[in-house]
């Protein structure tokens, strides 16, 4: 595809841009560190009395926890923040005068960020899972599935991002929105707390929702990747729906949305 | 169609709601369907032709940006026809902008936290530029204006001059057949004006860019345009040679003075003081403005300003004097007189 070497280019520019602010990821992963030794006294007094809660076990959980907190942090661009305000403030009309798609455009430039913090934040963390708090991952199909989860789940997070980013084109504050999606997000894709420890009825509601594949989907496989092959095959086919449903959506939306488009200033 | 740019009886409409004062009003405003239109543009038709420079002024509001974004496909018309090289810009975008260079004053299209250089690298891949036209562009930008110094800079680090001197050149990257200018010495000193002009010059006559510019400062259009459109609530008042419009805002000045003990004959005595001194034909007007100055507003093809300076100077106690061009709300009320009959 001869627009591969465009977005790469952009990807290329927001990874340098991330690196920038290397003072920014000392920060990140200290405050990382922190949620890690909370969480690992958190979760082993949970576990006091029990070897199993849920169908996990404490070193299960903990790793779900942990590679959790990584995650969010890699899959957290704020990217709804700055689309809005591009929106609001006409910085967008800079954009629309170029031979850009606006959707790859943003792709392109969360995905920089993404792996600039994968490779100072995630790596850094997992290293100190595995050689401080001596998490033992254990091995299974579901590690191969990861990688492959972990790109669609960025994918299916970064559309709702940019779905919220463009409601801006209708009112000119989206605080209200970005703040409630975070808590949905957070809260329903089982980023805080595995989506076992829900009861049964919200599970089920859960799984039918896109939240889920977000974090539950890719950190299961890691957390509990001993499990059959078809257990990951239908989670990896259903993020597959999402991630092609989010596109769609978010496409036919900034359709609809750049009809209403008044840049400001006359 | 040779035109490059056709544009005929195009409009544009923008609903805006009416908002009401205070607390009472914000929440009365959250279930208001009380909107009423705004006409940016109403009606204008022209025709540009390859290779012109051609000055899109009027004062704010006047609906010039409204008109630029229309031309390059990020607001589609409400009424009327546009075709920007045979296509409508709104219906393909993607591909008009291949042909279009853009630079809007008031924002970059740089890339903030990065080094200079790395912007013009992704502009090359995002315009599909080839190497060899790249190194050329940057060859003639470094020879310009020192571009190459710039390389190594961080973007938010420049001086407003040197962000915007990379942003033309970024704009004329990819050869665009139109380069559309917003307000491109907005805020800059003399001296970077006249290197943006010149910049502007040489690449009109070297590649035969089509270049639209709009602007406040009217020697901006004088030094660059050959032919002016004078744009004003949304209509075109004027669309013809900038010699004849020359006359109105070329010959023109305003002496701005502050005068000792001001009260409410000083502007009377004045007046007919100037008149008996260089007849009633001097083209000599005398205004005040609201904040303690007096305007006088003198016509240099049939009175030297030194001379009207001098003889106020002498014969009235100024403390403070100013000399201002003619700006552009005046030039559009005197066209608005009929002045260009």
């Amino acid at each position: 595809m001869k627009h591969v070497r465009t977005y790469w280019a952009i990807l290329r520019g927001s990874m340098i841009t991330g690196l920038v602010y290397r003072f920014g990821f000392i920060f990140t992963i200290l405050g990382n560190v922190v949620y890690l030794f909370v969480a690992y006294f958190l979760w082993h007094s949970i576990y006091r009395n029990s070897t199993t809660l849920h169908g996990l076990t404490f070193n299960e959980a903990f790793i779900y926890v942990a590679l959790g907190s990584t995650v969010f942090i890699l899959l957290k661009t704020y990217a709804e923040w700055s689309i809005s305000r591009e929106i609001n403030d006409g910085k967008i009309a800079v954009y629309l005068t170029k031979p850009l798609d606006y959707q790859l455009y943003w792709l392109a430039n969360n995905l920089g960020f993404t792996v600039t913090n994968l490779v100072a934040i995630t790596v850094p963390t997992v290293l100190l899972l595995i050689f401080v708090f001596k998490v033992s991952i254990p091995l299974g199909p579901g590690l191969l599935f990861f990688p492959l989860s972990l790109v669609m789940a960025f994918l299916i997070s970064f559309n709702i991002d940019y779905a919220v980013g463009l409601a801006a084109f209708y009112t000119e504050s989206t605080w209200g929105l970005s703040m409630t999606k975070e808590i949905i997000v957070t809260v329903l894709s089982g980023a805080l707390l595995p989506l076992q420890f829900f009861p049964d009825a919200i599970q089920k509601v859960l799984l039918w929702l896109p939240f889920q594949t977000i974090y539950y989907t890719p950190l299961t496989m890691i957390a509990k990747p001993d499990q059959g092959w078809g257990v990951f095959i239908s989670m990896i086919g259903v993020q597959f729906a999402w991630t092609v449903a989010s596109f769609v959506l978010t496409r036919l939306f900034y359709v609809q949305a750049i009809k209403v488009l008044r840049v400001s200033g006359g | 169609m040779t035109d490059l740019i056709h544009i005929d009886n195009l409009s544009k409409h923008f609903k805006i709601l009416n908002r009401h004062q205070g607390m009472a009003g914000a929440i009365r405003d959250l279930f208001s369907t009380d909107f009423r239109t705004v006409k940016a543009v109403d009606g204008i038709s022209f025709d540009i032709q390859p290779g012109e420079i051609v000055g899109y002024i009027g004062p704010n509001g006047a609906g010039k940006s409204t008109t630029i974004k229309m031309m390059t496909g990020i607001l589609k018309p409400t009424e009327g026809t546009i075709q920007v090289n045979g296509h409508a810009p709104y219906s393909n975008r993607i591909r008009q902008a291949q042909i279009m260079g853009v630079v809007f004053g008031q924002r970059s299209q740089l890339w903030w936290d990065l080094p200079v250089i790395e912007s013009f690298k992704i502009l090359k891949e995002i315009y599909k530029v080839d190497k060899q036209t790249f190194d050329e562009h940057m060859g003639l930008f470094s020879r310009l204006v020192g571009l190459d110094k710039l390389y190594t800079q961080q973007v938010r680090t420049l001086s407003l001059g040197q962000r915007m001197l990379c942003d033309i050149s970024a704009s004329f990257l990819h050869n665009p057949q139109v380069v559309f200018l917003d307000e491109p010495t907005i805020g800059l000193d003399i001296s970077i004006k006249a290197k943006i002009r010149s910049v502007i010059q040489e690449l009109n006559r070297t590649r035969n860019t089509t270049i639209i510019l709009t602007t406040h400062d009217l020697g901006d259009v004088e030094a660059l345009c050959h032919r002016i459109i004078i744009i004003d609530k949304g209509r075109i008042l004027y669309d013809g040679d900038i010699k004849k419009v020359n006359a109105l805002f070329g010959a023109y000045r305003t002496l701005k003075l502050q005068i000792e003990d001001f009260n409410d004959s000083t502007l009377s005595v004045l007046q007919k003081k100037l008149d008996g001194k260089f007849g009633k034909k001097g083209g000599i007007a005398v205004a005040s403005t609201e904040d303690f100055w007096t305007d006088v507003t003198i016509d240099q093809a049939r009175t030297p300003l030194s001379d009207v300076l001098n003889f106020v100077m002498s014969n009235f106690p100024v403390y403070d004097v100013r000399i201002v061009e003619i700006a552009m709300e005046n030039v559009v009320r005197k066209v608005y007189d009929g002045a260009l009959g």
